[in-house]
């Protein structure tokens, strides 16, 4: 990680001045905008071919049991190999993408076994797997960082505080020992404990200890006040680096395999036929998810993971039927909802309404006193963000929204009424019952609609220059004439297809 | 039907062990008191009552979800119910029953919004759960954030609903779910048919002049308000399995919806009185993940034994099947062999055998031997008495089907699904077997 992040830090700074992007990284909110950006590509990237394979929920699944491998990886590091505790470990990474593809293979055996089904299969391995890990977390883990709560969650908030320093001029690592000038000197009892007495025993033993001796880094050397110049450092957060790792490698699995996921999506007995062997492909994709679930759960907490991998490929789903376009269109979405999610959390909707004036609204609505300071949790801003995302796309889709379909749907209502009532007036004017059947006040009455309707349709057709009215009934016109013989020859066509085939 | 008198061995065996667990799950208490020789609590035995109930509950309406392939539905519906519970808290306060009802109400609203999502765009049902499980929940979540950050200290606690809380169970907690649970009972119990209907058959439901979207509705609204009532024992995420896994289990062992039902109850009961019991012996055992893991426990046990369904029972009777496959097949080549080189019982070389039948011929000599219906002579193979009739009405029986397949039109014979590996003398009547042996005899073998 470490040479990667300093390549990023030389390329940026051609373009910035140091002080420049210690300050951007330094803000929170530039922080966490780009860490959800970055899962949202790679979540929107993967969750794209979850959602036309059908596995969303899988994503749900292999997000909860991480836990399990991230806790079955830590009690391993610190029991068994005595490694330190720490929760950012690559190990833990590791132990965590293991279990994720655990969960599928745990699923695919129980459901392969014939004697359940694919969702009950899931139903079961997750919260087994979930239940178990809560168990051992509860049993033999005290680490804080180490809770469920903290797996749900997350601190997206917190990312900019969790660098790395990199030190790029007058970098000078300073080595604290005993002789140093600045090495604090301290007395420590040494047999206090082993005899179980109080310092002040006359039996007590004292050693010297040094309590600041060591290797301190260029930044660690600084902020300790061990350097007269200040070095020239730049803070990089942890989670950025991480985030966008997950993100170049979707991108690139995406754009590698792109001809053989979409195969393997849209027709996996033909891939096989190819030889383009789509369980590989299956299971690649999972280890990924695996990997981003992961790898997202430091940030925005292993549940709303899940919100990044299926609500945008969902919504551009609703926009397109390419697959191509969803593909860019996703996580597009994702990293519109995590810039918007963080104003959100600090109360602000999409920059156009404060979320204070809509509490003060419900307390002057309900009669409640509710604090109108809104802060609240920025993953979960970031989520819903997206949620409302998806809610326009649901609404406003020029092809499958609720508006397009409604029109279509009533302009198609429209034009079968036209039809009808032309072919009416078409059957019988020129018969004996012309005078009864086609008059224009009673002429509802036999398709038992409202005279209203009928009057609205009738408006239409004249508009149209379709029908005029002759003394109380309606009379087909030249144009109506022609419209109504087109009409009666489709569908005598439609309707002598097949014997017309033979 | 299994009413009257006359149960089958099956249905006998699935009431033995509904009663068999029915009792292991009333005497848990004293049972395990017994065998650990610890004193429970009064609060230990609330909890383990609590979750006895709700185990018995959440088994028997989720063998629906489960039958309705609907399993991850309970997963969505218990996430989506915690924005209820915060939303009810900054309306009402921290009041039990009103948590409940808040969190009924989201959890049903996004039951809604999922059908409406699947009846007007092309999105399929996992991702409308997903997408409804993922929002309704950070909605919760944003609101709880927001809840902390009032500095009134009341709020703590709403959080044992994401994670269940089981020791926070009280007397008064048990009787309202008790109370509700009754009612829900009462429910399914009424509308069983219904409900029967609607899930093996919404068609035909319909045809018949039920209303299916109302029942559904209804059916669904059950499942939640179980899921609301267990939020507080297991938390939304292991609810999930708390619902499915004791249906999952029972369906192993029958194939009668009430006999499902009944033992998907008993099972439940079971996992929550058990789990709960289990997480008493040390107080770093939580009560829920210990639920899951016992209810989990059952589903392999009934995957593994049910009988005729479970994999042990399959893959003994593979191994039956193949063992009598092999033997048959040596038979009838030894037989052969025999009776082209003199009498049915002349040696057949070993090469030979081992020829024609590859791996089968291992195994089948091993079984015949062993019946005692060949042995290893001098110069190969020899069937024994009983080898030779044995061969003998095999052939026998073969011909008759034979004869069967080509005149059973003809002398007017019984229909009988073909399956030449059964006696055909015992499947027909014995006038028809008298014409079968008399065409026989005629020659009209082929």
């Amino acid at each position: 990680m470490m040479p990667l992040e300093r390549f990023l830090i030389e390329s940026l700074l051609n373009f910035l001045t140091r002080e420049e992007l210690n300050a951007f990284l330094r803000s929170p909110q530039n922080t966490a905008t780009l860490i959800g950006a970055l899962i949202a590509v790679s979540g929107a990237l993967l969750g794209a071919f979850l959602l036309l394979r059908g596995l969303s929920m899988t994503s749900d699944a292999i997000s909860h049991t991480a836990l399990l491998g991230i806790v079955v990886a830590f009690l391993l590091m610190t029991g068994v190999f005595g490694l330190e505790g720490d929760t950012s470990s690559p190990w833990l990474i590791l132990g965590a993408s293991l279990a994720g593809v655990g969960t599928v293979l745990l699923t695919e055996m129980l459901y392969r076994s014939g004697l359940l089904r694919q969702d009950a299969a899931l139903g079961l391995a997750f919260p087994l797997l979930f239940a178990i890990a809560v168990i051992l977390v509860s049993r033999f883990v005290d680490d804080v960082h180490l809770d469920e709560d903290a797996v749900l969650v997350g601190e997206i908030g917190l990312a900019w505080a969790n660098t790395n320093s990199h030190c790029f001029d007058r970098c000078q690592s300073v080595t604290v020992s005993e002789d140093h000038p600045a090495a604090r000197m301290t007395r420590q009892c040494r047999n206090c404990r082993a005899l179980g007495i109080n310092p002040r025993d006359s039996r007590a033993e004292f050693v010297e200890v040094c309590g600041n001796c060591g290797d301190y880094s260029p930044a660690q050397a600084w902020s300790a006040g061990l350097l007269e110049r200040e070095p020239a450092l730049v803070f990089f957060p942890k989670s950025i680096t991480v985030t966008l790792v997950m993100a170049l490698l979707t991108l690139a699995f995406t754009l590698i395999f792109y001809k053989e996921l979409k195969l393997a999506t849209f027709d996996a007995a033909l891939a096989k036929a190819l030889g383009f062997r789509p369980a590989l492909m299956h299971y690649a994709l999972m280890i990924l998810v695996s990997l981003v679930a992961v790898g997202a759960f430091d940030a925005v907490g292993s549940i709303l993971v899940i919100a990044f991998f299926i609500i945008p490929p969902a919504a551009a789903y609703l926009l397109t039927d390419r697959l191509a376009l969803m593909l860019l269109l996703s996580p597009l979405i994702g990293a519109l909802g995590a810039v918007f999610g963080y104003d959100l959390a600090r109360g602000q909707l999409f920059g156009l309404l404060p979320v204070a004036s809509v509490i003060a609204l419900i307390n002057r609505v309900f009669g409640l006193e509710l604090i109108e300071d809104w802060d609240s949790s920025i993953s979960a801003s970031m989520v819903l963000t997206i949620f409302a995302l998806f809610l326009v796309a649901w609404v406003f889709s020029p092809r499958y929204g609720l508006i397009a379909t409604a029109l279509r749907r009533a302009n198609s209502r429209r034009r079968f009424a036209d039809q009808v009532v032309l072919a009416h007036i078409h059957n019988h004017q020129h018969t004996p019952q012309a005078a009864t059947e086609l008059r224009v006040d009673t002429l509802h009455a036999h398709f038992r609609w409202t005279p209203r309707r009928m009057t609205r349709v009738l408006t239409r057709l004249r508009a149209l220059g379709l029908i005029r009215i002759e003394s109380g009934g309606a009379v087909l016109t030249e144009r109506g004439e022609g419209q109504a013989h087109r009409f009666r020859r489709t569908m005598l066509e439609a309707r002598n297809m097949p014997s017309s085939a033979e | 039907m299994t009413s009257g008198g006359a149960l089958s061995a099956d249905d006998r065996r699935v009431w033995l062990i509904i009663a068999a667990m029915a009792l292991v799950s009333l005497l848990l208490i004293p049972l395990s008191q017994a065998l650990f020789g610890l004193r429970f609590t009064y609060t230990v035995r609330v909890v383990a009552l609590g979750g006895s109930f709700l185990g018995l509950l959440s088994g028997a309406l989720g063998c629906f979800a489960v039958l309705r392939r609907e399993s991850l539905l309970g997963d969505a519906l218990s996430h989506a119910a915690l924005p209820g519970v915060a939303i009810a808290f900054l309306l009402a306060g921290r009041e039990l029953s009103l948590l409940l009802i808040g969190a009924g109400i989201a959890s049903w609203l996004s039951l809604r919004f999922i059908a409406a999502l699947l009846a007007t765009t092309r999105i399929k049902q996992d991702a409308a759960l997903g997408i409804v499980l993922a929002s309704w929940f950070a909605a919760g979540i944003a609101l709880l954030a927001y809840i902390q950050s009032i500095p009134d200290a009341s709020q703590a606690g709403l959080d044992h609903f994401i994670f269940g809380q089981a020791a926070a169970i009280i007397e008064s907690d048990v009787r309202l779910v008790m109370g509700v649970g009754s009612i829900i009972l009462c429910l399914l119990a009424l509308l069983w048919k219904e409900f029967k209907l609607v899930t093996f058959d919404a068609e035909f439901a319909g045809a018949n002049g039920l209303r299916i979207g109302l029942i559904n509705t209804l059916l669904s609204t059950l499942i939640v308000v179980t899921i609301v009532l267990g939020l507080q024992l297991a938390g939304v995420i292991l609810m999930v399995g708390m619902l499915i896994a004791p249906g999952v289990a029972a369906r192993q062992w029958t194939h009668e919806l009430n006999q499902m039902v009944i033992l998907a109850a008993v099972f439940g009961a079971f996992s929550g009185g058990f789990g709960a019991v289990i997480s008493a012996l040390d107080s770093d055992i939580p009560t829920g993940p210990t639920i899951i893991v016992v209810a989990f426990a059952l589903v392999l046990m009934s995957l593994t034994l049910a009988p005729g369904r479970g994999l042990l029972w399959s893959r003994l009777r593979q191994r039956s099947n193949r063992r009598a496959f092999a033997a048959r097949n040596t038979l009838r080549h030894l037989y052969r062999y025999a009776l082209a080189h003199g009498a049915a019982n002349s040696p057949v070389p070993d090469s030979f055998i081992r020829g024609v039948g590859d791996r089968g011929a291992e195994l089948g000599l091993r079984e015949l031997g062993g019946a005692g219906h060949v042995r290893l002579g001098e110069s190969g193979w020899q069937l024994s008495e009983s080898g030779v009739e044995l061969a003998r009405r095999d052939l026998h029986n073969q011909q008759l089907w034979e004869t069967y397949r080509l005149y059973a039109h003809e002398l007017d014979l019984p229909d009988l699904a073909e399956d030449r590996e059964r006696e055909i003398a015992s499947l027909l009547p014995a006038d028809a077997l008298a014409k079968l042996e008399a065409k026989l005899a005629e020659g009209a073998h082929p």
